[in-house]
Formats: structure tokens, C-alpha cells, sequence
């Protein structure tokens, strides 16, 4: 059995949700976008939202994380992660420019965003750990 | 190891630009739902 792909499906909806909820705090200290919406909805979307992206970063590893540059899982993971970020970012950049009155950027939580994405790398690759730990523990028996 | 993490990779990243957008024409609701998410995590939007 390939446990890779379980492995990053189970690290990266975990890691994600909690990454959500850490957001959540990290933007009630910063204070850099006021929430517009009621605090148990967003736990629901951020919630979402994080599962989302961890599983993206989590399985975008199993599936290049061998061919990066590094030996370590975790500034693997940071690189995947603030990639797809910085990605996300640049095709923000770009509807900006073609749409300003419907896209218009924000310095500040621009910087937050990046700040977040080298955060859930760093979750992604705690319970990378931790999952390879388990399941091989598991295969063992 | 590989088809089905690239399809899951696929999907999802096609998901999340389409929350990070807002784009209500794929997903109608998408911009309301998710306007505090993308805001906080650094996305361009009114």
C-alpha cells in the first residue's frame, strides 16, 4: 500500500483547519482586515478554506516534494506552500490591473497572507512527521 | 503516487482560485461566502 498519498490527504486536511483557526487569531491581532462576517461562520469557511489548501500543499509534496531542493520536509513544505501562495497572488496582481474596481490590493494583508502561507507549511510539515510516525507504526503490525 | 495525488492537486487548486477570486460565475455565493477568508489570507478584492 502507497501510504504517501494518505499521508498528505489526512497532514494536509488537519494541519489545514488549524491553519484556518490560526488565521482567524493572527488577523484579530493584526487587526489588518476587520471581520465582516459572524465569528462562527467564518470558523466554518476558514475552516473549509484550510482543508483546501492544505491538502494542496500536502499532496502537491508527495508528488514534487522529492525533486526540491532540500532534505527536510519542512523547507519543502514552506517552498510549496508560499509558492502557491505567491501564485495565487501574482494572478491577483493581474486582475487587479485588468479589473481595479473590482480587485484592488492591500499591502498590509498582502503581507499577512504571505506570513500565513510560511505558517501552514510549517503545520503541514509537523504532521507530515507525525503521520509518517503513525503509519509506519501502523504497517509494522 | 501519482495520477491520484495530480487529480486531487488539480481539483483543489482549481477550488481555491476559485475562492481566492470570488468568482461568482463558476460558483454563485463564492464571493459573499468566503469575503473574510480571502481578505485575510492577502487576496485583492473590493
Amino acid at each position: 500500500m502507497n501510504t504517501s498519498f494518505y499521508k498528505g490527504v489526512i497532514s494536509g486536511v488537519v494541519a489545514g483547519i488549524v491553519w484556518g483557526w490560526i488565521s482567524m487569531v493572527v488577523n484579530s491581532i493584526s487587526g489588518a482586515f476587520p471581520f465582516e462576517h459572524s465569528f462562527f461562520f467564518n470558523v466554518v469557511i476558514f475552516s473549509i478554506s484550510g482543508a483546501i489548501f492544505g491538502v494542496i500543499v500536502s499532496e502537491f509534496l508527495v508528488l514534487i516534494g522529492e525533486r526540491l531542493p532540500f532534505k527536510r520536509i519542512l523547507p519543502k513544505a514552506i517552498m510549496v506552500s508560499t509558492s502557491f501562495w505567491l501564485l495565487l497572488r501574482s494572478g491577483g496582481i493581474v486582475l487587479s490591473i485588468m479589473m481595479p474596481d473590482r480587485y484592488h490590493p492591500e499591502i498590509p494583508q498582502a503581507i499577512q497572507g504571505f506570513f500565513l502561507s510560511v505558517i501552514l507549511g510549517v503545520l503541514v510539515s509537523l504532521l507530515w512527521d507525525k503521520e509518517t510516525k503513525a503509519l509506519t507504526s501502523y504497517e509494522g503490525v | 503516487k501519482t495520477l491520484m495525488p495530480a487529480i486531487v492537486v488539480v481539483a483543489l487548486a482549481f477550488t481555491m482560485v476559485v475562492i481566492a477570486y470570488g468568482m461568482e460565475s463558476v460558483a454563485p455565493g463564492v464571493h459573499d461566502s468566503f469575503h473574510d477568508f480571502r481578505h485575510v489570507i492577502g487576496m485583492p478584492c473590493h
